[in-house]
């Protein structure tokens, strides 16, 4: 099974999934919502960072994020210090490339804005279960056919890659490069894809007969043999921390949310 | 006794072809009886095992003339929802019956409770029994996919029983399990006949059949060539011909009779019970 | 068409009514993106939060109501297909950024699937796979699961209308879907994202912005340099899979029989016993 899910004892892993989706989509509404710049990276420092260290995975979030973010911030600092339309203040130049402070504090906040969308979504992901996950959502509305094709990709995902694996290893060892120009690393590809690509049509009848075999296509109301734990402690805060970033919104459009003009 | 399944006349050949693959089969399974089919590998008997089951003519197409008869209700014009929930069909590659829409064993068991909308502390119930049934408590927590090709098959043929079928059909159930996991597949098979299901099974390991099966047919150019007993179709000299192959207590015990050291009319040993019996007179 | 394939669908109106309003939704919000422009973004220090939750909220809200309505319309014998299409999308995905190739080729499955199955499933496969993407690679993918919706969807519809048919056609439809692509993606990078959906795209953008263009403008020129090429690639390797694939895999596919997708599926077939 191939997601980031690391089975931890903490806190975090015992909520309630929908708990978790319900505080990832408020910080989410609350990041895009409040019109400062540091308002990401408050909200990173406040609330999600303290949540990756309670669930402990802080180590693995650095990790595993910094891949991806590092070089987004750096790409989106550069691009908006040096060429955001807005830019007056001058920080410092490079040739003729003038580095403003607007377009620092606007890189910060865009980009701060993603970082926070990422981390807060993988602490989720560390933190549950995939299969807690889609039952979870299952029992709200969500259609049995979209988890089961969910939870299959997910269990088949490692077979196909150990597949591939080994057919790019035997390619190797036939001589094939897989560095040089993009044709050649293309090439690489080819032999790749017509095995794997069988794979979908092959025992197409079987599977589905398989499935058909355990009602499927029933009609009936489903009902779940593992039940997650729901305290009404859980349904309370879902609620509190919704409502708190809706009426953050709110405010926001309105304009009614204090002018904090700092450093500007 | 009722026929809980009764082919009469039955033809096939599957879409865009002329051959027919089955040319005339009759065969009936009462309930609570255990029948067998061997035959050569792709003579047939998994076309047979889909026609039974319902997936020929639902899932396949083709050409299919005849009765097909299971539990009352013809197949052919039925809907292959009501077929299925009067029919199990377990096959023989055990990793296309894992759903993958569960990530334990035991969810995978109750799916098809599941989507049935059966209550959840009689899903509890049913799928402890089974459990148990089939030995597998250790797996209950674990992926299906984390399985050796046995245990999967334990839970493929689980996640059928489950359903409380009235008819089961078993393709080569055993064809990823050793002699124990077959063993005991075979006993469940009988288990579940003494309690009224009808069972036919679509097997090589002439042995336990011998042993499971009241009725054994052989399926041979499509159509049934011989039916018996299990004792009886098994010794026959034209297993050879048939290609179901004999096993060595009827080989040895056949070569005794060539050279004069068994009487000419002994009734040839096909399990070890038998040779035990015949080789001591 | 047998049995099996027919959909059960006993809420045939209540899906199409999903469907409609998703897409009457993800249509609202790109209008309102592009007509309204909302000049927040690349203006002033840190406004654009709005417009980028209404981009986020509306396509998201889109792509799960065009999801609901579209899964419950498929026939088992198309909804098996669908996790090893996705599995396909993520592993040639990874394998091609680890060569550092310029391409995604992340939506082979997904256009397969429309092709032999129909705009319905293409949609499918693409949004969920995007979905499987976020939940185990990267949760950027997210926001994107709309533009691999709408994919799926100009597949399956390309399929439909008979353009693989022919050998000239499925590169063009490749390149228009990969216009569309870029079109319906850029709002995307630019009022969520900031224009930085990784460090290479980012630079890219950066690149465009320097030459004094609008984030909106470079995000969609970016796309423009890399999806119109990415989908043609996709859409001519899967015209020689199924050109390779033998008849009996195709002609299962009620889809595939009744608008006659394929060329040469006229042949009598032997399958296995």
């Amino acid at each position: 099974m191939s997601t980031l899910y690391l089975d931890r004892p903490s806190p975090l892993n015992r909520l309630n999934p929908i708990t978790k989706l319900v505080g990832v989509v408020s910080i989410i509404i609350l990041v895009f919502a409040l019109p400062y710049w540091w308002a990401p990276l408050a909200i990173l420092i406040l609330v999600v960072v303290p949540a990756a260290l309670l669930a402990r995975v802080g180590g693995r979030l650095l990790v595993v994020s910094g891949v991806l973010l590092v070089p987004l911030m750096i790409v989106i600092i550069v691009a908006q210090g040096f060429f955001n339309p807005r830019g007056e203040t001058i920080l410092f130049s490079l040739g003729s490339f003038n580095f403003s402070l607007e377009g620092l504090l606007f890189a910060l906040a865009v980009g701060g804005r993603t970082v926070v969308l990422v981390t807060a979504t993988m602490v989720l992901l560390f933190t549950t279960h995939p299969g807690k996950l889609l039952n979870a959502l299952s029992k709200n509305g969500m259609p049995p056919k979209i988890a089961y094709v969910i939870s299959s990709t997910l269990q088949i995902i490692p077979s196909f890659r150990t597949r591939a694996d080994s057919i790019l290893l035997a390619q190797r060892s036939r001589g094939l490069k897989t560095g040089g120009n993009p044709f050649r690393r293309f090439a690489v590809l080819i032999p790749l894809l017509s095995p794997l690509i069988l794979g979908v049509f092959v025992d197409v009848d079987e599977r589905s007969t398989a499935m058909e075999a355990r009602a499927f296509g029933s009609t009936a109301k489903r009902t779940a043999l593992e039940v997650l734990p729901d305290p009404l402690v859980e349904h309370i805060a879902r609620w509190a921390v919704i409502i708190v970033a809706l009426v953050a919104l709110a405010l926001s459009f309105i304009g009614a949310l204090p002018q904090v003009s700092w450093p500007l | 006794m009722t026929d809980m399944i009764a082919l009469a006349g039955v033809h096939y050949s599957y879409p865009d072809t002329e051959t027919e693959v089955l040319r005339g089969i009759d065969l009936t399974v009462d309930a609570g009886q255990v029948v067998g089919v061997v035959g050569a590998s792709g003579v047939g008997k998994t076309t047979l095992a889909k026609v039974i089951s319902g997936f020929i003519p639902h899932s396949e197409g083709g050409e299919l003339s005849g009765g097909v008869e299971v539990d009352g209700i013809q197949v052919p014009t039925s809907t292959l929802a009501d077929v299925v929930s009067r029919v199990g069909l377990v096959t023989q590659n055990p990793f296309n019956q894992i759903s993958g829409a569960k990530f334990t064993v035991r969810e995978e068991i109750a799916f098809g409770l599941e989507n049935l909308g059966v209550p959840r502390d009689e899903m509890i119930e049913r799928v402890a029994d089974v459990v148990e049934l089939l030995g597998i408590e250790e797996l209950v927590d674990r992926s299906p996919y984390a399985l050796s090709g046995g245990q999967q098959q334990l839970v493929a043929i689980a996640s059928m029983m489950v359903m409380a079928p009235r008819v089961l059909v078993m393709d080569e159930p055993t064809s990823q399990l050793d002699p124990s996991g077959s063993r005991l597949v075979f006993d469940i098979m009988e288990s579940l006949a003494s309690k009224g299901t009808a069972v036919i099974v679509f097997e090589h390991k002439l042995e336990l059949l011998r042993e499971t099966a009241e009725v054994l047919h052989v399926l041979a150019d499509g159509v049934i060539a011989a039916t018996g007993t299990p004792r009886e179709v098994l010794s026959d000299a034209r297993t050879d011909e048939w290609g179901v192959g004999a096993t060595r207590f009827t080989r040895a015990a056949r070569r005794a009779v060539e050279q004069g050291l068994l009487p000419k009319k002994t009734e040839l040993p096909v399990s070890l019970p038998d040779a035990v019996e015949v080789f001591r007179r | 068409m047998t049995d099996i394939d027919k959909p059960v669908d006993p809420n045939r109106t209540r899906n199409n009514i999903f469907i409609i309003a998703g897409t009457v939704v993800v249509v609202a919000t790109y209008l309102y993106l592009i007509i309204a422009q909302p000049a927040a973004v690349g203006d002033g220090v840190a406004s654009g939060g709005t417009p980028a939750l209404i981009t986020l909220a509306g396509y998201l809200l889109g792509a799960i109501l065009i999801a609901f309505g579209a899964i419950n319309r498929l026939p088992t014998t198309t909804v098996v297909l669908v996790p090893v299409a996705i599995a396909i999308n993520i592993v040639v995905g990874q394998i091609t950024s680890a060569l550092g190739l310029p391409l995604y080729l992340d939506s082979i499955g997904t256009i397969l699937v429309a092709v032999v199955a129909g705009p319905a499933a293409g949609a499918v496969t693409g949004g969920l796979s995007n979905v499987i993407w976020g939940l185990t690679l990267s949760p950027l993918a997210l926001p994107f699961a709309i533009v691999a919706i709408v994919i799926g969807f100009v597949a399956g519809w390309a399929a439909r209308i008979g353009v693989f048919r022919s050998y000239w056609a499925p590169p063009i439809a490749g390149i228009v879907t990969g216009i569309i692509a870029a079109l319906a993606s850029s709002p995307i990078s630019a009022f969520i994202f900031g224009g930085a959906t990784g460090g290479g795209t980012g630079a890219i953008v950066a690149a465009f912005q320097a030459f004094g263009n609008s984030l909106l403008a470079s995000t969609t020129l970016q796309g423009l340099l890399s999806d119109p090429l990415d989908k043609l690639i996709t859409f001519t390797v899967v015209m020689f899979i199924l050109l390779a694939l033998p008849t009996r895999f195709k002609q299962r596919f009620p889809f595939v029989r009744q608008y006659n997708v394929l060329p040469g599926m006229k042949k009598k077939a032997t399958p296995a016993a």
